[in-house]
């Protein structure tokens, strides 16, 4: 049965929530969602994931851009910059520079990670920066009111293409395997538990790790990617599938009429921050080169 | 001046080694304890032949900038060196290679182009070459040993830093050189010298400390290096980019981290996301960089967060003349970006300057919680300047965070505008910061008063940076007290501004010339009072518009007179000169 | 509009001066290049003297300010050889592989040190005094009240000798057949010149001639003499007339003796070519021959009076000028070459 059918009682999910401690991570903030939006499963999922990893909360920064999926850091109990549309993951990878011991989180939407901020992240990806990207995709642009978006869909209705959208959509997973993401993931903000399971292991890799979060726009997307549509679609991973083979995860990601859940890819690689130790150990070994003053 | 004060240009294409003789010239007349200014010009284009010119004066008391007129001149290459040569003063030398292999037109040797009060010194550099080295290559290295030869300077020093600069390449390139150099020297000995340029013997620090020869980038990085930086993130851009190459050397030879982002946007996400984790991280960049950083700029002004931006700034607007100086990033450097965003831009004036000012704007981008742009042009980037190096660093260590009180509030209001600051990592300072307009709190609030209050605290806290401790933010030279002619500057072109202001009192003129470092916030007092003290005031600058004259202007609201120039080309002694002429007769034709 | 002549002077001395500032007077549209090897502007040899009196900048010997060239229009190319001119084409090639054309050309280059075989291979060990930079070092290593050795002599080291004298200078002369060159002296006559040369504080070294020149320590020179003798002394200056300096013309297909040859109106064989000074022999209808006329007042007439023949004039040189060396009635040397 599908989870979001079935009967929540208040109280109940109070005291049971009170109970499991995860609560701490929240901040005093409400979320200033639309009711039902799919965001209010990354709050959730995302305190759950820290419960289960056991970081305390000042040793974990939330960077986010600009959009409705990127308030998030103001409603959970972290370290958190709120940046500009677009710039998550430089922000991102100049904190972990800082700071190695800090665990690093950027989350935004799709408008804010693949068309204004495209351009950063085969970088973030290809260096390995050691921090965990978060993609909310709702396939629109929700905090300016519902424009067409780089995911939105062949033919859908925005009011910036109230004809209908004929450009063609990015296909965010296929790009990130392509820009060589060490860790690359599936989760539906309809799967809350699955969601927070990913979110956890995503965090958990060491390197650069991608989650592409399935997440309905209620307000302003009413016909494309809403919980009854996106409900039919999803599948598992195939069983047997093997998350080492890059093939076999591009052909996944190919898949866009039934989007796959799990972890698509994973592989183990030096970090952005062992290159700069390795970086380090050379230049004690070489001499400095000429042409200094 | 008294003393020594010798300016040599060298002039070639690019293939002929002009830059590497004046590196070894400037090289040898620093270790020798001379005091030395000098600028290359290399051509834009990467291959080929364009035009190369290595100027460097030498002197035994301080000088300010390269003169308008060289004492000497060589030509590595004709067809280059021929425009130049009316820069040689009367009285000097040209020296050129008197058996070029091409058959040249009339007018095509170098020769043909002496005036009659210059003096020719003509040397088959290329034969002498050949016959010391078994090649031709070596003809540049002979040159600057017929030079040295012909003004007496010292062999030694020379091989030693023939020596220093080829000590990465087998002995043979050493040792090829040392030849060819001697060999040149040698013909120099037998040569009749007739100019009467001459190389006094250079005047020793009583404290013997030694001088070192840098560049206004070499300078940036040693404050950079000497302040603690921790991260550095840059894209390459013409003329920042000799920073990060030099950084890419030293900081991780002292655990520091320098990244090549994927462009200027990320170079000043991620030193704005690293200053926000407690770093102390900057970025460099030049005009086209710092207008993609714009944006950013405005997060870290509202943000509060520390950030260093050095910005070398080149001809504009867009692409401009990547290889040629121009001082026209001002406005955007103090104005650019979204909002009522007051940051600090400081532009240092001299070589020295660039280390003062690099390394305190770490100080200054901690204690004030906001984004410090060091604002350079092409000239101060690559011109090099003897300096001597402070005995001990200057520069304090990074300040502590850590949150205040019982309830954290990141952006307090207190009463000079600083709030208490934590950065991650640090138990009960869990904050998060933002763009948006934000309450004591950090939690995004557009209320009217919370917007007024917000905006006033963030201009008030920078008010102290105008009289922060060890930085020069304005500085008045020549006479005190009331004078006729007030000349207002700033940047790489105060050099000269000092050169044409002395020039002036010799002449009589009643003068005197301020040079404004803090251009954001404006030291306003100070300002004030030069400008009572002066009847006229005069703003040389290397743009179009006058860019430091409208800023000083409307925010006094006094008038200046602008002297706005923008050739690509440093500012020209000789023109500030003849403007502050115009303007004494002027005001003494008024008093009457 | 008709294209502006390009005349080209070789040579900066007083001939080549002269010449060049008659020219800009008779064309004011003409172009002017003058080409010499000195490395000064224009200064006047026969003043280099006063150099023993202490006027060692060059500067001070200047015979024009050098902005004139500016002011005429001249231009002024120092520092260059003149290797080859093609009389055909007209052009004139640079040592440093400059080619320029010229329409009219004016040759005055004047004369070098005529040093005998014997002495060639003792070149380096001897002061000439020829041009500044000569003058210099000749200067520069003649401690004060020095000695010098002039071999020859002739009209020229005569007066250098005298100037000599005069600053505390010792001075030997060895006596020769060129003593009073470009003079012909009889026998008789040179025996009165002789006397009194010797009367003027010379000391005179005759019927001996030099074998060697050796380099020595303080005094820096020893000059042998073919019967054994050997006089020690500070430097050695010869003096024996001068030769024209010609060798650049062989290829100009002009006629040359040693000498460029010209009519009494200073134009060679090519019609496009004059030459003035030193350098040429004139053609004399008097001796039926070609001869030269040396002296500076011959040499600046000569200059001038080509330039204007250039120009469109048609003078002549008067060849039926006569040198003449004679002892005055007080003992005193005259001639017409210098006035002492
Ligand atoms: C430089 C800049 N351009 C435009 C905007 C306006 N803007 C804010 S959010 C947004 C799009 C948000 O869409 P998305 O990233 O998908 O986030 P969502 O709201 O859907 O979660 C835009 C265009 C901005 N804040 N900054
Ligand atoms: S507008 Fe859409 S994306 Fe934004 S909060 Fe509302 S439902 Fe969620
Ligand atoms: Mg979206």
């Amino acid at each position: 049965m599908n989870e979001l059918l079935k009967p929540v009682y208040l109280e109940e999910k109070l005291e049971e929530i009170r109970a499991d401690g995860h609560q701490d991570y929240r901040s005093r903030s409400l979320p200033t969602w639309c009711p039902g939006c799919g965001y209010f499963s990354m709050a959730e999922g995302f305190t759950l994931a820290l419960k289960k990893l056991g970081r305390s909360a000042e040793e974990v920064v939330v960077v986010s851009g600009i959009g409705c999926a990127s308030r998030f850091p103001f409603f959970v109990n972290t370290y958190g910059f709120h940046t500009l549309h677009g710039r998550t993951l430089p922000v991102a990878t100049g904190v972990k520079q800082a700071n190695d011991a800090l665990t690093v989180v950027a989350v935004g939407g799709d408008g804010d990670a693949f068309a204004i901020g495209g351009g950063h992240i085969p970088h973030a990806a290809r260096r390995n920066v050691d921090i965990t990207y978060l993609v909310f995709d709702n396939g629109i642009y929700g905090l300016t009111k519902g424009q067409t978006s780089p995911t939105s869909v062949l033919g859908f209705r925005t009011s910036t293409s109230p004809y209908e959208n004929g450009d063609e959509p990015l296909n965010p997973l296929m790009m990130l395997l392509a820009y060589r993401a060490s860790w690359v993931g599936q989760a539906y903000a309809g799967h809350p538990h699955h969601l927070a399971d990913m979110i956890a292991e995503a965090i958990a890799h060491r390197g650069f790790s991608y989650l592409h979060i399935l997440s309905p726009c209620v307000t302003f997307d009413k016909t494309t990617r809403t919980y009854r549509n996106l409900n039919m679609q999803v599948r598992d991973l195939p069983s047997g599938y093997d998350r080492t083979d890059l093939a076999a995860a591009m052909g996944e990601a190919m898949k866009v009429d039934h989007p796959a859940l799990g972890v698509f890819y994973e592989e183990s690689r030096p970090t952005l921050a062992d290159v700069m130790d390795e970086t380090a150990r050379k230049a004690g070994l070489s001499p400095v080169p000429a042409g200094g003053e | 001046m008294n003393g020594t004060d010798v300016q040599f240009a060298i002039c070639g294409s690019a293939g002929d080694g002009t830059i590497a003789a004046g590196d070894i010239l400037k090289r040898t007349m620093a270790l020798m304890g001379y005091k030395v200014i000098a600028f290359d010009i290399y051509p834009a284009e990467i291959r080929g032949f364009g035009k190369c010119i290595s100027r460097v004066r030498v002197t035994t008391e301080q000088a300010y900038s390269l003169k308008h007129q060289s004492d000497v001149l060589m030509s590595l290459n004709d067809a280059h060196a021929i425009p130049h040569v009316g820069e040689v003063r009367d009285f000097g030398a040209v020296i050129y290679d008197n058996a070029p292999i091409a058959r040249l037109p009339e007018g095509g040797h170098v020769s043909a182009h002496i005036r009659p009060m210059q003096l020719p010194y003509g040397v088959s550099f290329r034969s002498i070459s050949d016959r010391a080295t078994g090649n031709a290559r070596g003809r540049n290295i002979v040159a600057l040993g017929y030079l040295a030869g012909l003004y007496g300077m010292p062999a030694e020093a020379f091989h030693q830093t023939i020596a220093n600069k080829f000590a990465t390449k087998p002995q043979a390139v050493t040792d090829a050189n040392v030849r060819a150099f001697e060999a040149g020297y040698e013909a120099a000995i037998g040569t009749f010298k007739l100019d009467d340029v001459v190389m006094g013997s250079p005047l020793h620090r009583a404290d013997g400390a030694r001088a070192v020869m840098m560049t206004g980038n070499g300078a940036v990085v040693r404050g950079l290096m000497d302040a603690g930086i921790d991260c550095y993130f840059g894209y390459p851009i013409t003329p920042a980019t000799t920073i990060m190459e030099r950084l890419a050397v030293e900081m991780p030879r002292r655990g520091g981290r320098m990244l090549q982002t994927e462009d200027e946007i990320s170079a000043i996400a991620a030193t704005i996301g690293a200053g926000y984790a407690g770093a102390r991280s900057a970025t460099a960049t030049s005009g086209p960089g710092l207008a993609l950083m714009a944006e950013m700029l405005g997060l870290g002004v509202m943000a509060e967060v520390p950030s260093v931006v050095i910005v070398s700034q080149r001809g504009g607007p867009s692409t401009g003349m990547p290889t040629k100086t121009e001082q026209s990033d001002l406005n955007m450097a103090v104005f650019g970006g979204a909002g009522d965003a007051r940051r600090i831009v400081l532009a240092p004036t001299n070589v020295e300057g660039c280390y003062r000012c690099a390394g305190l704007a770490f100080e200054l981008a901690e204690k004030f919680q906001t984004p410090v742009i060091v604002l350079l042009d092409l000239y101060l980037s690559n011109r090099y300047e003897t300096v001597i190096p402070p005995k001990e660093n200057p520069f304090e260590p990074k300040q502590a965070t850590g949150p205040q009180g019982p309830v954290f509030r990141r952006f307090e209001l207190t009463e000079s505008g600083v709030s208490p600051r934590a950065v991650p990592g640090q138990a009960g300072g869990v904050h998060t910061i933002t763009g948006l307009e934000h309450n004591e709190l950090g939690r995004p609030s557009d209320q009217p008063d919370n917007h007024v209050a917000m905006s006033a605290k963030r201009y008030r806290k920078l008010e102290p940076a105008t009289r922060y401790p060890g930085l020069t933010t304005i500085k008045r030279f020549g006479a005190a007290g009331k004078v006729d002619i007030g000349i207002l500057g700033w940047g790489s072109t105060f050099g000269e501004i000092l050169e044409a202001m002395f020039e002036a009192e010799n002449e009589g003129i009643s003068c005197s010339a301020m040079k404004v470092v803090m251009l954001s916030p404006l030291p306003v007092d100070e300002l004030e009072a030069f400008f009572a003290d002066c009847r006229v005031v005069l703003v040389p600058e290397l743009n179009h518009e006058g860019q430091l004259a409208t800023l000083v202007s409307g925010t006094l609201g006094r008038p200046v007179v602008r002297l706005p120039r923008a050739t690509g080309a440093p500012m020209r002694v000789d023109e500030i000169l003849a403007e502050v002429r115009r303007l004494a007769a002027e005001t003494a034709a008024a008093a009457e | 509009m008709t294209e502006s002549l390009h005349y080209v002077v070789i040579g900066s001395g007083s001939a080549g001066h002269g010449a060049a500032t008659t020219i800009r007077a008779r064309d004011p549209g003409a172009r002017i290049t003058m080409i010499t090897m000195s490395r000064l502007p224009f200064y006047n040899r026969y003043d280099l003297p006063k150099m023993f009196k202490g006027v060692t900048d060059w500067r001070d010997l200047l015979a024009e300010d050098p902005k004139i060239y500016d002011e005429l229009g001249i231009t002024l190319r120092r520092n260059s050889r003149v290797v080859d001119i093609d009389g055909r084409a007209r052009t004139i090639a640079l040592a440093h592989n400059e080619v320029i054309a010229y329409d009219k050309l004016l040759v005055c280059t004047g004369g070098g040190p005529n040093v005998p075989a014997i002495l060639e291979d003792y070149r380096p060990l001897m002061h000439g005094f020829g041009t500044f930079e000569q003058a210099s070092a000749t200067v520069a290593a003649l401690p004060p009240g020095g000695q010098v050795v002039i071999l020859g002599g002739d009209m020229i080291g005569l007066d250098i000798a005298f100037n000599l004298l005069e600053a505390g200078y010792r001075v030997s002369l060895a006596v020769g057949e060129q003593t009073f060159w470009p003079h012909r002296v009889e026998p008789d006559e040179r025996a009165v010149l002789l006397k009194s040369l010797a009367k003027t504080g010379l000391d005179l070294i005759e019927d001996r001639s030099v074998v060697a020149i050796e380099a020595a320590d303080r005094p820096a020179r020893r000059v042998h003499f073919d019967d054994g003798s050997m006089v020690e002394t500070d430097i050695v200056m010869p003096f024996f007339g001068i030769l024209p300096i010609v060798d650049f013309m062989l290829g100009a297909g002009i006629d040359m003796e040693r000498g460029v040859l010209v009519d009494p109106a200073l134009k060679s064989s090519n019609d496009a070519i004059w030459a003035a000074g030193d350098v040429c022999q004139i053609w004399s209808d008097v001796d039926r021959d070609y001869r030269f006329y040396h002296g500076w007042k011959n040499v600046r007439v000569m200059g001038e009076l080509a330039a204007r023949n250039m120009t469109g004039a048609e003078e002549t040189f008067d060849t039926a000028d006569e040198s003449v060396i004679e002892v005055d009635g007080n003992g005193c040397i005259r001639s017409t070459f210098w006035e002492h």
